[in-house]
């Protein structure tokens, strides 16, 4: 196939965020490179249902999101990370954000709905628009607003309650905080 | 999505909750009410910052040399798509 180099140039600049998304989605990075493999082979057997100077990385987000939901999402999802593949290829997680922190934010994350998780993170770190994001899951933007809405509180509570001394304030903050009605 | 580092992790401004709030007097809620949301609001800082860090952990590894390989490979010639 010969195609435009501007239009791969696209779709490779797309690349990173499509595996960001993808391992979010599998929760395993091996599961998701072969993800990732499979969205592009279909859509570069498909390019020409891609219109040019339209929006590149929500037409690949679509696709490895319908080949996600329809193939591997029957697969169990490995929150685990047994290998621990996941956790190595994170080793460059920025200092300010604790070890401890962060894992429990991410076990946190494992625990949401995929409907909540996939509008949460389309939104909040792929940095999608909400309409965007609803074009890539096939819903509502309401819709999409609703998940993201209830994957942050559900996120809220889950790391209260489990991780009160690692996440958010510190446990002074906190206690003035939570004395709160009284200042 | 856009090339710019906009994300849209806070929440709507609006707070309907907020707004009708009252007391057995039919006073709001304010006070109590504030240290509420403003937990919340730190707490959906650090969650925005987390996704986003975690995000960017792999978005910074870039392009794996397989998958470049397999969409140039696929794109270069005519004889690479089955």
């Amino acid at each position: 196939m010969k195609l435009d180099p501007a239009i791969r140039d696209q779709v490779l600049t797309t690349v990173p965020s499509l595996r960001a998304f993808a391992i979010s989605l599998c929760g395993n990075i091996d599961r998701a490179d072969d993800l990732v493999q499979e969205t592009l082979l279909r859509a570069l057997a498909h390019i020409d249902s891609f219109e040019p100077g339209t929006n590149m990385p929500a037409w690949l987000f679509t696709i490895l999101r319908n080949l996600f939901r329809s193939e591997y999402r029957k697969r169990r999802r490995e929150v685990e990370d047994a290998d621990g593949r996941y956790a190595e290829t994170l080793k460059s997680h920025p200092e300010q954000t604790g070890r401890v922190e962060f894992e429990e934010f991410r076990t946190a994350l494992a625990k949401l709905p995929s409907d909540q998780r996939e509008a949460l993170i389309l939104v909040g770190a792929s940095g999608f628009s909400y309409e965007d994001a609803a074009a890539i899951c096939g819903c509502a933007v309401g819709t999409i607003k609703s998940r993201v809405n209830r994957a942050r509180t559900r996120l809220a509570d889950l790391l209260a309650i489990d991780g009160v001394d690692d996440f958010g304030p510190d446990r002074a903050t906190r206690a003035v905080l939570a004395g709160g009605g009284r200042t | 999505m856009k090339s710019g580092k906009t994300v849209n992790i806070e929440p709507p401004a609006t707070n309907v909750d907020q707004a009708e709030a009252r007391d057995a007097m039919g006073r709001p809620i304010a006070q109590r009410k504030n240290s509420e949301v403003r937990l919340g609001r730190e707490i959906q800082a650090r969650i925005g910052q987390q996704l986003r860090a975690m995000y960017e952990d792999v978005v910074k590894q870039g392009v794996p040399p397989h998958i470049e390989a397999l969409v140039r490979r696929l794109t270069d010639n005519d004889d690479g798509v089955a």
